[in-house]
């Protein structure tokens, strides 16, 4: 244990280090590398005097019991001896001659600073991972930094560009601030801030998320600039805490922000022990699903569509494997994940209720470093690393082995033919061509291919590439450019016989083009600014026959296409240290384009084949219709006081492409549609309002917000429409209005031993067929329940530390019952007994309840070994509570029984190992 | 064929390795919910049927009650009018020729003075029945249709009636008369019977989906192995109706309704809507299509000898046998008491060398007596 600590804090320390030497006053400490295993300190001392010539001065009774067992590598001396004094009474002090007085209980005081070994604020104290014998930490925290030509000027700004010490990557969203004046800044995506001081002596507090405050002591005369290289993430280090957000919950400007980083997300106990990370966000308040093996997600009460999941800049259609067992992100390879559920920032758009950020690794610096995990259905491996000097690349592969599950099967001879595999694949290059120019490349594949007995085969694919170029101009402006193109497809393949087999394909490709200016004019206005362009070109739905012998008749929908451009710009306005704006504006223009045969339809009528009135044929480009409008984002922050801020915002959107689906989840088999001239963009806004407050000095974060939607122009469905190979798809929807509103309480606590949040979300989203829609008034045109509208959810993730290698974490999830339509009379119809449903939705199935339990064993950590591993255990619905994912009615014996459908109905032990290099 | 595709409603194999199903019963807090339910076709030359029914609550353990005593009338756009008359109860009957380019109405009154109303019916003229075939494999009989559609026939439904002759467990010519045992004659015969299935499921298909609007070999029945249905001959007679595809999208929810709920992908069930509404509230539901036109209808007979080896196995008859250990003595008596409770039936005769009856052995009267299970009367259509 105690020397399982030791290597950690020699790790931790050797980062101190690097940090050390990044500041501008470098004190140089020898390195010492060396093997010292199991010999008593005075040889100890011996033996490290001969090699760096440091004299240890010490009582030899009260150190000769004390032995050394440590292997070091390019460690200082202070590291060293803090980890080998960790567990006992001993202080040490280094003067400047290489002098090493070995003290009990008090160190020798060598007149440094008055608080030397002290945190210099209090707040620090609190924070468990402070540890104030960092002395080279210490050190460059409270040297006094002169900066800048003294001048007239009452006010200077100082810049800089906070960094990484492990990664040297710019930081972004760390928050610069000083603690008189409350003067702040945060650091935008290069790790660039500006911050407007009054002259004279400050302490800085530099805190980047979930990391430790940082300080320097400055002293500033004029304009000048200071370089800061931070811990980026305490948590990778020693593997302790979820996030926190910390001030930046409160300082930010944006609501509706949920960040998750991989390490969190390793805490939560996932199904079958693979990290997830949209089971992840699942845990998040106002986040929900339909049920466990349902593809993508509810955000505020949205439909699945109407999320915008990025991955490095991809579009990702279809965000899992396996019908959403598994979300199609390798997680040794996500470097952080962002929900934007409100506030989505000016520069995404086209989807109406949240983005979802997905930011994988570009690589390391460093060297080359791998990771894998061995689970029971998947087996990964990822490696990044730097080639050369300006470039870093990381590469991750993961594939499943699961037929062998399937194989156990075999008994069941209705699956012995089935067979299911996926794998998904990327590769991020990061280059830098010099200061100012960096080149970011980004591919990702990933691929499902299961079939549930010989005949009928599924698959599909998302397949994206996108590179992109950011530029500096100046310290004030950059830029970046990005393009790429998405695709997603899916297909089956009949084979039920030889005069019945098919081909079908779906297909749809997306190319962009978009730029993006950051800047920063002052320090009370930040702009962005830019353009983005997407070109879909979409292939509805194909059918071909198959063989010599099959008379299938080749059908094909009409390809589509279309152009999305918007521009936008957006102001973040520091209008007071108190209140912030941030402003937004953007335009979309959305053409529907040939070659395409548009239908016109007797206005005010139902649109039926007999309301037809004529068709249109375009040709390639033109323009069939046009869609346009402005979109708005507006926030605002109000601090309250140190510790609580209150923020609003209002924001719109459109959304011009939509899954046409008639299941309560998303199908592998559900088609998109682009809006056309009778299919019309989604509309949506919200409003929204929060209260946030960090109690016991940021120990927890509390946080309550509230928000109401209307959507326009949803689509529902007809009563028994097709939606597979139907080229005139708005003959089977139903134009809809939504509504959605709640709120969500989250607390939180980030650090301590015991750790993680409490969620509780009130929801409501509700359908009601357009006062103006002639075809079919569902449920006669009253508002009715949408299939994921679940009123009331509540997350627990609780993580407790036993040790830094010996943790366990406990998810437990209720949510209400998801709405059905539920069958309550019967007729005799066509020779058999039918069923007649209630209105849509009227109905809920039981609630939901879950609990799942995992424990997480890290590995020794012993510096020289092939691999650090760690592995983790667990029970997916521990209770083994059979939430039912559907409901259905069969005849038995007459009689129409009611059937509950549950798919994980049992308590599900997973074991998954997971390595480094 | 594009079945699979729309029938998603598969199950995934891995989670089937741990879902697992339970009953659930919701409270429904039973709205008494009656609707009307309305089926038929009415032709345009020959007998159309409508039989009216109501719905009852799901778990019920009634069948639909039928409605008696409504006034059903085909309206034309010019005032004319024709009367159905009830044939039996809930069944309603009419007779006549109507032109197929005209269009029509059904008007149902029922008895509280409720009136209903399709909405106009066109007349569609079905193709012929190409081809009504069977094929043996290992699965059993297969019978399929194939026609040919065109512009106004695309979409079709069959429905079918099949007739066929099976055979007791016990086969027996012998008679329990008023105390005395004798062979039956031709007319009391119960040891071949024939049994019907008159109101199977519905086959529907969409002929635009192929070339040509051909349909080939469409499987509308299959017989399993072991049926009885092919113990000595098997007749089918399909009817075949074009319709229209408001009406094809009726019977393709009711069938999705029924199939395909509560897989993981099953699409959520959609309410049944048909042609029929109350001419004061149109928002009240009513379930039914009728539709309208002319049929085309086409027979076929399938013989074992078409099929065989065919071995029949009928549940009802698994422990059928005669009791040859108990003989019963021709006595007035003794017969009495053996059969004149008429749970056994005489089932073999016994003679001495001489000639002379020693005796019968009896079975039980559900082994002997094919009657209990079917008709022995020849249907009239039946051709040997």
């Amino acid at each position: 244990m105690t020397r399982n600590k030791l290597i950690l804090i020699l790790i931790f320390s050797l980062i101190s280090c690097l940090f050390f030497q990044t500041a501008l006053h470098a004190q140089e400490q020898q390195k010492i590398s060396g093997l010292f295993p199991g010999i008593s300190f005075p040889r100890f001392a011996q033996q490290v005097n001969s090699m760096t010539g440091y004299q240890f001065y010490y009582n030899q009774e009260d150190l000769a019991d004390l032995q050394v067992n440590i292997s070091a590598k390019d460690n200082t001396l202070t590291q060293i001896l803090e980890a080998l004094f960790e567990q006992t009474d001993f202080k040490f002090s280094i003067d400047t001659e290489k002098r090493v007085f070995i003290t009990k209980h008090k160190p020798l005081d060598l007149k440094l600073a008055k608080d030397f070994f002290e945190s210099p604020d209090p707040l620090l104290k609190t924070d468990s991972l402070t540890r104030q014998s960092d002395i080279e930490r210490a050190f460059s925290r409270n040297k006094l930094y002169v900066i800048g030509n003294p001048g007239n000027q009452k006010e200077a700004t100082l810049k800089g560009k906070i960094t990484g010490i492990e990664t040297g990557n710019p930081v972004f969203g760390a928050v610069v601030f000083e603690r008189t004046e409350y003067r702040r800044a945060i650091t935008n995506e290069e790790g660039y801030f500006q911050i407007l001081l009054p002259v004279g002596r400050h302490t800085l507090f530099i805190q980047n998320l979930g990391g430790f405050i940082e300080q320097r002591q400055i002293s500033l005369q004029g304009d000048g600039i200071l370089d800061v290289a931070i811990e980026e993430n305490i948590i990778s280090l020693s593997e302790v805490t979820v996030n926190s957000d910390r001030m930046t919950n409160i300082s930010r400007p944006e609501m509706g922000v949920q960040k998750l980083n991989i390490q969190s997300m390793k805490k939560i106990p996932a199904v079958l022990g693979e990290v997830d990370v949209i089971r992840s966000i699942l845990t998040l308040p106002g986040v929900q699903t339909v049920g466990e093996a349902s593809v993508g997600f509810n955000v505020r009460g949205g439909a699945a569509d109407q999320n915008l999941i990025l991955y490095n800049h991809s579009t990702i259609y279809n965000p899992s494997h396996l019908f959403g067992l598994f979300s199609a992100f390798n997680p040794d390879v996500v470097e952080s994940v962002e929900l934007y559920k409100a506030g989505i920032p000016i520069q995404y758009g086209g989807r109406l209720s949240s983005v979802l950020d997905v930011k994988a690794k570009y690589g390391n610096n460093e060297k080359i470093k791998v990771t894998g995990g061995i689970g029971l259905l998947t087996g990964r491996l990822a490696v990044d690393g730097p080639i050369g000097e300006n470039t870093t690349f990381s590469i991750g592969a993961r594939s499943t082995y699961s037929d062998w599950l399937l194989q156990l099967l075999e008994e069941n001879t209705d699956f012995k033919d089935g067979r299911a595999s996926f794998y998904d694949l990327n590769v991020s290059i990061s280059h830098k061509l010099d200061n100012k120019n960096i080149i970011r490349a980004n591919a990702y594949n990933s691929n499902d291919n299961f079939r549930f007995d010989r005949d009928t085969t599924f698959r599909y694919e998302n397949l994206n590439f996108n590179i992109g170029w950011t530029h500096y101009f100046n310290e004030r402006l950059e830029a970046e450019f990005v393009v790429g193109r998405d695709n997603y497809s899916f297909g089956i393949e009949g084979r039920d016989n030889p005069s019945n087999s098919y081909d079908f394909g779906f297909n749809i490709r997306q190319d962009f083009a978009k730029i993006h200016f950051n800047y920063d004019y002052d320090f009370r206005h930040k702009f962005n600014f830019g353009i983005q362009s997407t070109r879909y070109r979409l292939n509805p739905g194909k059918i071909q026959p198959w063989g010599l012998e099959s008379i299938v008749a080749p059908e094909e929908v009409n390809q589509e296409q279309a152009l999305e451009t918007a521009f936008y710009i957006g102001d973040n306005i520091e209008i007071s240290e108190q209140l912030t704006v941030s402003l937004g504006g953007r335009y979309a223009l959305y053409n529907f384009l040939g070659p395409n045969t548009s239908r016109i339809y007797t206005p005010g009528l139902p649109m039926a084949r007999t309301t037809l009135i004529r068709e249109e044929t375009f040709n390639a480009g033109e323009v069939i219709k046009t869609h346009h409008g402005p979109e708005f984002r507006i926030s605002g922050r109000y601090i309250l006081n140190n510790i609580s801020s209150l923020k609003a915002g209002y924001n719109t959107g459109r959304q011009f492409i939509h899954l046409v689906t008639n299941n309560a989840a998303i199908a592998p088999t559900d088609i998109w549609k682009l809006s056309d001239n009778n299919i019309l963009p989604h509309w949506g806004d919200q409003i929204s309002l929060g209260y946030y407050r960090n109690l016991k000095v940021d120990k927890y974060e509390f946080s309550i917000e509230t928000y109401h939607r209307n959507l326009r122009n949803l689509l529902d469905f007809r009563s028994g429409s097709t939606l597979i190979l139907n080229n005139t798809v708005e003959q089977a929807v139903v134009r809809s209005q939504g509504r959605a509103y709640g709120a969500e309480v989250l607390l939180r606590k980030n650090t301590g031993k015991l750790n993680g949040w409490i969620s509780y979300t009130y929801s409501r989203s509700l359908l009601k067929t357009a006062k103006d829609e002639p075809a079919e008034k569902i449920n006669n045109g009253e508002w009715y329940p949408n299939n994921f509208d679940q009123p009331h959810n509540a997350v627990l993730v609780g993580n407790y530390e036993w040790s830094k290698r010996f943790s366990t974490s406990v998810n437990a999830n209720y949510s209400t019952g998801r709405p059905i339509t539920l069958p309550v009379a019967k007729f005799e119809y066509g020779g058999s007994e039918r069923v007649f449903f209630s209105d849509r939705n009227a109905y809920r199935i039981p609630d939901y309840f879950r609990i799942d339990l995992s424990v997480n064993i890290e590995g020794n950590h012993k510096v020289r070994k092939l691999a650090h591993s760690s592995w983790s255990v667990g029970v997916y619905n521990l209770l083994g509570r059979r939430n039912p994912y559907s409901v259905y009615f069969t005849p038995v014996n007459g009689i129409l029984e009611g059937y509950k459908l549950s798919i994980f109905a049992q308590p599900i032990p997973f074991i998954s190992y997971n390595f480094r290099i | 064929m594009l079945k699979k595709i729309f029938h998603i409603n598969m199950i995934l194999v891995l989670l089937m390795m741990f879902s697992c199903r339970d009953p659930f019963e919701p409270d429904l807090s039973d709205i008494p919910v009656e609707v009307l339910v309305a089926e038929g076709y009415i032709e345009i030359q020959g007998e159309s049927i409508i039989r009216l029914s109501k719905t009852v609550p799901v778990r019920s353990t009634q069948s639909s009650p039928v409605i008696s005593g409504a006034k059903l009338s085909l309206l034309d756009s010019n005032n004319g009018r024709w009367e159905f008359v009830e044939k039996e109860e809930g069944v309603y009957s009419l007779n006549g020729n109507f032109s197929p380019s005209e269009t029509y109405q059904l008007q149902i009154e029922l008895i509280g003075g409720k009136v209903y109303k399709t909405e106009n019916l066109q007349p569609i003229i079905s193709p012929e029945i190409d081809e009504l075939g069977f094929l043996r494999d290992q699965n059993g009989v297969e019978i399929f249709v194939s026609t040919k559609g065109d512009e106004q026939a695309q979409y079709f439904l069959w429905s079918y009636q099949e007739y066929w002759i099976f055979r007791p467990g016990v086969i027996s010519r012998l008679i329990y008369n008023d105390g005395e045992v004798r062979f039956r004659d031709t007319d009391e015969r119960i040891d071949l019977c024939w049994k019907n299935n008159l109101n199977p499921k519905i086959v529907l298909q969409n002929a635009a989906r192929f070339e040509d609007n051909r349909i080939l070999q469409r499987e509308l029945v299959l017989i399993p192995n072991n049926s009885e249905k092919l113990t000595q001959r098997y007749s089918i007679e399909v009817m075949q109706m074009a319709i229209s595809q408001e009406a094809f999208d009726f019977w393709e929810i009711l069938r999705k309704n029924s199939d395909d709920i509560g897989g993981i992908f099953s699409p959520l069930p959609s309410l049944i809507r048909g042609n029929i509404y109350n001419v004061t509230d149109e928002s009240e539901p009513v379930i039914g299509y009728i539709s309208m036109g002319k049929s085309a209808t086409k027979r076929i007979y399938i013989d074992i000898s078409d099929v065989f080896p065919w071995p029949v196995f009928i549940p009802e008859y698994e422990f059928c046998g005669i009791s040859f250990q108990d003989t019963i003595p021709p006595t007035k008596q003794a017969l009495f008491e053996a059969f004149g409770k008429g749970d056994r039936m005489p089932a073999r005769d016994l003679y001495a060398s001489n000639g002379e009856i020693i005796g019968y052995f009896g079975a039980p009267t559900q082994c002997v007596d094919c009657t209990l299970r079917g008709s022995n009367v020849r249907p009239e259509f039946w051709e040997d």
